[in-house]
């Protein structure tokens, strides 16, 4: 197993570390902030957080005095990645279903796919 | 405040392919008989997936029929324009589960376009990845292993709800 996968469900498979992801969605922000009405303390803010970096779910940077995390859009270029694997999949299944019959311009409503149900 | 990076935009995922039959029969296929071509394994189901159905008008249902005798939605007609464009709104979160929030979905546009030879071009598009949010993202690509899905999405929920 890939261990950034296996850190990834780690990271996740804890409410108060999908609470700070779900609170930087609309931009990074220093841990005071992220902290905000969370019932933890702050010690225990910075420890998910440096859960979440080790995950690459999280990004951090200094900014002047303190630091601010964002998240990080390595994150979405994994799911791009996925469905641009599916939709290449799915599409040549397409196209050799059309290829299939090509001749038939009146599609049946049955047809031996469905043989099963 | 000046902040440079919190560009999160994610480009679409675009294919393109060209099949040798009409736009009509095209669009019949990828939607009335979506049954026939849809990769098996993706469905989010709990049982096997028997059949997969897309509701041919907008605001029409697209989900599948599971051998349990349970539905499940994973989308919606958004746009319903035969033969020449589809758009379905792709609502599954990162746990699997439907989304009911369009807000929180991605979309799926398809364009069905006539050319010489009584060929068409199928232009698809997968847009707004985005608004399923990055830890939607980040399970996705947790399952997407090689590995397989199956077994890292039952230790996801494992951890989940074993807390």
């Amino acid at each position: 197993m890939n261990t950034y996968h296996e850190a990834q469900l780690d990271a996740l498979g804890d409410a108060t570390r999908r609470a700070i992801l779900s609170r930087l969605i609309d931009g990074p922000l220093p841990v005071g902030e992220i902290a905000r009405d969370l019932p933890v303390s702050r010690p225990a803010i910075s420890q998910h957080l440096r859960v979440l970096k080790e995950a690459r779910l999280v990004t951090d940077r200094a900014d002047g005095a303190r630091r601010l995390y964002a998240l990080n859009p390595e994150a979405f270029d994994a799911l791009r990645e996925y469905f641009d694997r599916f939709w290449t999949q799915a599409l040549a299944a397409f196209k050799r279903r059309v290829e299939a019959h090509p001749s038939k311009e009146k599609p049946h409503d049955r047809h031996r796919h469905r043989s099963h149900r | 405040m000046t902040v440079t990076d919190t560009d999160r935009t994610v480009d679409a995922v675009r294919k393109t392919i060209t099949v040798q039959t009409s736009p009509q029969r095209a669009f019949h296929v990828f939607t009335a008989e979506y049954d026939s071509w849809w990769p098996r394994s993706h469905h989010i189901g709990k049982s096997p997936m028997k059949r997969a159905i897309i509701e041919g008008r907008a605001g029409g249902r697209c989900y599948t029929e599971q051998e349990d005798g349970t539905d499940c939605d994973w989308g919606s007609v958004l746009v319903w324009d035969p033969p020449h464009r589809l758009v379905i709104a792709w609502q599954i979160d990162g746990k699997w589960q439907f989304e009911p929030d369009l807000a929180k979905s991605s979309e799926v546009e398809v364009r069905f376009t006539a050319e010489p030879g009584g060929r068409t071009r199928v232009d698809l598009e997968h847009r707004h990845l985005d608004r399923h949010g990055v830890d939607a993202a980040a399970i996705r690509t947790a399952i997407d292993s090689p590995n397989g899905w199956g077994g890292l999405l039952q230790m996801f929920v494992d951890r989940v709800e074993g807390r």
